[in-house]
């Protein structure tokens, strides 16, 4: 954070701090933008619709638990139950039934127990839910300790002159390092 | 051998109880000549709990099929290398090994402090003999290694027909435990800080190497895992999400969350109990993880059933709970934060972001591994969670954590200003949106695929531009020339260079991850002999197939050339074993590495006479290849960061709890 | 998470940790019963994960009508429809010649065949992922002379859920699944299962 940008005597921006600034986060927005144009566009577009008769098979395989293996999906899996199984969604698809309608036949064979992912209705909504609320909620929960803990810090150094570069304040942080070197016992930093 | 064996393992139990009960009497009543006994009992503990290891593997190799695992899990047959790994390829056995790895440990943490020992030491030591006391009890009450048959069978049946397949699994199974482990060391040390209230952070100073170690050796076991399973299973991938790898992932997950916030506490006195938590937490679910797979509650490779080893990791599991986390709950008033933030723009923050994230993917991972059981549980219903779920979950993640890991490195301690913040950060974020527009254009529609290319790209270009700005700022101010000024950069500050080489190798295995994963092709053919078919660029012939008698087993090898263009690029030898005891063939892919691409391939049947059709699958995996690079690079990238650097830590220190009071006193 | 002191109270040297410190105390019962809350909490469900066998998958079909199929015998003699045998007690045995313990139920198979046959049951057989040569030099061994059939492409096999052999199950004369043996069946509960779903005699 001391480090001084190389040439920043020489450089003309370097008398207008403020110019340079609005330049170097005009591009940054510019990069910012670009990313989220790029990823809405890749989004608009929408997945690859799977076109030959074997991506299909495989999109409906992939949602389906292999009964004789190891926790494989059907598309994955070589044993010979997941062949014959690959082949009779190959010919299901190739008579005309919806995906769904395939893996419903399936469902009814073997249960829930033979689709990959949990539905995303009653019990099992819990799945998909349950991540989401935690991961927001912890970043929330994190965002406003940072929040809090660095307000605390302003108004510590509020207290001590307003007027004065933070690194000449001694926060409490410094203090307990300082400490910690006098007694001796400073320990690797880096 | 078998007695040999059950009498070292009593002994060892009673050592271990004996350093168990002079650890905790040494550190009440403070008798030092006490402790320094329950500090040497450990390489006893060794001694005889290797010489159980080696009574088991002599019965093994002198093929003793009296002993029922030697009998179940080894044949005459048995190639000698293969017979060697019969001591830990099923449960039994596999627990030796485990209690000969906790052995060592305690043994090294012995070693490591026989001259000087911290405050906490005697009751971590306390807290390892009880662990090891308990993995004891295991081996000689219900799993019993050692159990012997009324009348010897005249030869074995031979390992798994899996485990006997691959060399990986000599490496596989140790290297996990070493990490599994391995973090029992600095779970003891945060329970001994606990239990004796010196509640400084110290044992954060005493464990970090030691926790790094065990995450070295997960990253290794894990990634050694996915190599085996992509070498031995030819499903044609390298990770399922199979709860046994779930298991092995979650404390990974929780260790790295783990050495990233108690840089936090290192510096600024925050997070203990965060930090503690986080420690029991990642040992917790090593049992956990353990029990689950052990105690045959989730349908796995290595699930047995036993009446009573699962009830007693449960009990294990609960005293864990709530003696970790009960403790932490305890001692949580006393546990007061020394600093505080100095801006939210800094890397404490990013590194908390970094927490939340990867305790976020801890809780997805878990919930979806024990997700059928819960539903069980309530409605009687029987569901799978397998792959589609986890990828789904984990991936928005994974992207957040990688921003989070481009944001971390640029961002300084305690606080960035705008300016400063903002011109570290252009050029990686120039450089991840460049690729994600360049792929956009390029007409990729796979929108995660393209979202993880763009953010490894900023992590790699953040990263990477740190290293080099570090050096260059080294080299001008000691006008040293480049490659020394490198190598006396790292050396001064192993540490840092060494977090950045870990996240390098993370953003190349991303890479490799989202190439094999989004873009692999594949087709499943039937061939007659001296037939054709081109895949993905490739003519593959079926030219015929062979038969090995091996002494173990039959193998029928599909003999296919490879050409492309015309041009004979080799062939492809995928084969079947036929092994005496199991009902299915069991496949051996065949696979021609490539840096950029590999051509995989797997027969999965036979039929006519001397293989006059085969049904292939040919896999094209690109980029599997820097999945092994990247993950090579992140223990190497562990192994810079745990290497002592100039400023060694110093050991000696003033009474901590003295110093403590102090600090609470006039602190606030 | 790591909880903070508020600032302005600690920062005053008079009121240091009085009150948060009370707090704290109170806040400790909270975090050990939330902690103890937890454990028994896992523990009940880790019990009831004991409790059970993660690999039998349990059948979707039981109660419900059973899927209807048309084989042919794996003499090649004919076909046999299961639409046609509605009214009976129909009970379908999936095995393969490779399989261990279908040679151990076979004669369990064999003795309710032999005394139900003439009572309103049929049993019938189908090989299940097996080459029709070796399925006939099992039969050839055990013997047997009820229907069997095969299952090209185990269509039927998956329409039946089976995903491992042997496989039982026993349909009642309304067309619906009654039970599903997964495993090698004993006698007795064959038995069981067929006379509870045969009409009384004298009905």
């Amino acid at each position: 954070m001391r480090e001084i940008g190389r040439g920043e005597v020489g450089h003309p921006d370097a008398k207008r701090p403020g110019r340079r600034f609005a330049v170097g986060s005009l591009v940054l927005a510019f990069a910012l933008l670009a990313a989220g144009g790029a990823l809405g566009f890749v989004a608009a577009r929408g997945p690859m619709t799977p076109a030959n008769m074997s991506d299909r098979v495989r999109a409906v395989a992939v949602t389906l638990r292999c009964p004789v293996c190891q926790n494989l999906t059907v598309a994955d899996s070589p044993s010979r139950l997941a062949q014959e199984m690959r082949a009779t969604i190959a010919r299901d698809l190739a008579a005309g039934r919806t995906p769904a309608e395939i893996r419903q036949g399936f469902v009814r064979a073997y249960g829930q127990w033979i689709l990959e992912s949990p539905p995303k209705r009653g019990i099992d909504l819990a799945a998909w839910i349950a991540p989401v609320l935690l991961v927001l909620g912890g970043l929330a929960a994190a965002a406003w300790a940072v929040w809090r803990w660095s307000a605390q810090g302003l108004t510590g150094r509020a207290s001590v002159g307003a007027g004065e570069e933070p690194d000449q304040v001694l926060t409490s942080a410094d203090r307990s390092l300082l400490e910690r070197a006098l007694a001796g016992t400073k320990e690797e930093t880096e | 051998m078998d007695r040999l064996g059950t009498f070292a393992l009593m002994l060892g139990l009673v050592l271990a109880v004996y350093g168990l009960v002079a650890s905790v009497i040494g550190a009440r009543r403070d008798r030092p000549l006490l402790v320094e006994s329950a500090r040497t009992t450990a390489f006893s503990l060794l001694a005889v709990v290797a010489a159980a290891n080696g009574a088991m593997l002599a019965a093994i190799l002198s093929n003793d099929f009296s002993i029922r695992y030697v009998a179940e899990n080894s044949s005459r047959a048995t190639p000698t290398f293969f017979k060697v790994l019969s001591l830990w390829s099923a449960d039994e056995g596999s627990l030796l090994l485990w209690n000969l790895v906790l052995a060592g440990y305690i043994a090294a943490v012995a070693f490591r402090f026989r001259r000087r020992k911290p405050e906490t030491f005697p009751w971590a030591m306390a807290v390892m003999y009880m662990v090891s006391a308990f993995y004891l009890v295991l081996v000689l009450g219900p799993t019993r290694p050692f159990a012997t048959l009324v009348s010897a069978p005249v030869d074995g049946r031979g390992p798994l027909p899996l485990l006997q397949n691959h060399p990986l699994m000599a490496a596989h199974p140790p290297f996990l435990y070493l990490g599994f482990i391995g973090l029992t060391v600095p779970f003891a040390f945060a329970m001994a800080a606990l239990i004796s209230g010196t509640l400084s952070d110290r044992w954060i100073r005493i464990t970090r190497r030691w926790t790094l170690a065990a995450w070295i050796f997960l990253t290794v076991g894990l990634l050694l895992g996915a190599l085996w399973s992509y070498g031995v299973l030819g499903w044609g991938g390298y990770w399922a999400w199979d709860p046994v790898e779930n298991i092995a992932l979650l404390p990974w997950l929780m260790a790295t969350a783990f050495l990233h916030s108690v840089m936090i506490q290192e510096r600024r006195g925050m997070l203990k109990v965060w930090n503690l938590s986080l420690i029991v937490g990642a040992f917790a679910l090593t049992t956990f993880g353990t029990f689950l797979t052990r105690g045959s509650i989730l349908s796995s490779v290595h699930a047995f059933a036993q009446s009573l080893v699962g009830p007693m990791y449960l009990g294990f599991l609960v005293v864990i709970l709530i003696g970790g986390f009960g403790g932490i709950a305890a001692q949580a008033w006393r546990l007061r934060s020394q600093g505080r933030f100095d801006s939210a723009l800094s890397r404490e923050s990013a590194f908390l972001g970094n927490n939340i994230l990867l305790l976020g993917l801890t809780f997805v991972v878990l919930l979806g591994t024990i997700f059928p059981l819960v539903v069980e549980a309530l409605t009687d219903r029987q569901s799978t969670v397998g792959g589609p779920y986890f990828k789904q979950t984990t991936v928005p993640l994974f992207l957040l954590l990688l921003f989070l890991m481009g944001i971390g490195p640029v961002l300084p301690w305690r606080a960035a200003t705008p300016e400063q913040a903002r011109r570290r950060i252009t050029v990686p974020v120039a450089a991840g949106a460049a690729t994600m527009v360049l792929l956009a254009a390029m007409g990729m529609r796979n929108l995660a695929a393209v979202a993880g290319f763009g953010m490894a790209a900023f992590v790699l270009v953040a990263n990477g531009g740190e290293v080099v700005r570090g050096m260059r700022a080294f080299a001008r101010a000691r006008r040293r020339r480049v490659l020394r000024s490198i190598l006396e950069a790292v050396a001064r500050n192993p540490r840092m260079y060494g977090g950045y080489l870990v996240h390098l190798g993370v953003a190349v295995a991303i890479i490799a991850i989202i190439s094999s994963t989004s873009f692999a092709r594949q087709t499943e053919v039937t061939l007659a002999l001296g037939q054709e078919t081109s895949f993905a660029g490739y003519t593959l012939r079926y030219e015929g197939q062979h038969v090995l008698q091996q002494p173990q087993r039959q193998v029928l090898v599909a003999d296919v050339t490879v050409s492309r263009d015309g041009r004979p690029l080799g062939r492809v030898r995928p084969s079947l074993n036929l092994y005496p005891g199991a009902s299915e063939p069991i496949g051996t892919p065949s696979i021609k590495y490539g840096v950029l691409k590999d051509l995989y391939s797997s027969v999965l049947g036979f039929e006519g006479d001397a293989g006059g059709r085969a049904t292939f699958r040919f896999f094209l995996n690109p980029g599997v290849m820097w999945l092994w690079v990247g993950g090579g690079t992140m223990a190497l990238g562990g192994l810079l960061a745990a290497w002592p650097g100039r400023r060694r830590v110093l050991l000696p220190e003033p009474p901590i709890r003295q110093r403590q009071l102090v600090g609470v006193k006039e602190g606030r | 998470m790591n909880g903070t002191s508020p600032g302005s109270m600690a920062r005053h040297p008079s009121g240091l940790d009085a009150a948060p410190g009370r707090r704290r105390r109170r806040n400790r019962w909270v975090a050990l019963g939330a902690v103890l809350g937890g454990v028994a909490l896992l523990t009940l469900l880790l019990s009831f994960g004991l409790s059970r066998d993660p690999t039998v998958i349990r059948s979707a079909l039981i109660g419900r009508p059973a899927p209807d199929f048309a084989l042919r015998n794996l003499d090649g003699s004919g076909t046999v429809r299961l639409s046609d045998l509605r009214g009976q007690v129909v009970v379908i045995n999936f095995w393969a010649s490779w399989c261990a313990d279908c040679r151990i139920e076979h004669s369990n198979l064999a003795g309710a065949w032999q005394r139900y046959r003439d009572r309103g049951m049929v049993l019938l057989g189908v090989a299940f992922q097996d080459r029709p040569s070796a399925s006939r030099a099992y039969l050839a061994e055990l013997g047997g002379d009820w229907p069997q059939l095969s299952d090209p492409s185990s269509r039927t096999a998956l329409a039946y859920g089976v995903y491992g052999v042997p496989e039982t199950f026993v349909i009642g004369p309304d067309g619906r699944v009654a039970f599903k043996q997964i495993g090698a069946v004993s006698y007795d509960r064959l038995s069981e299962q067929i006379t509870s779903l045969l009409p009384e005699p004298s009905s």
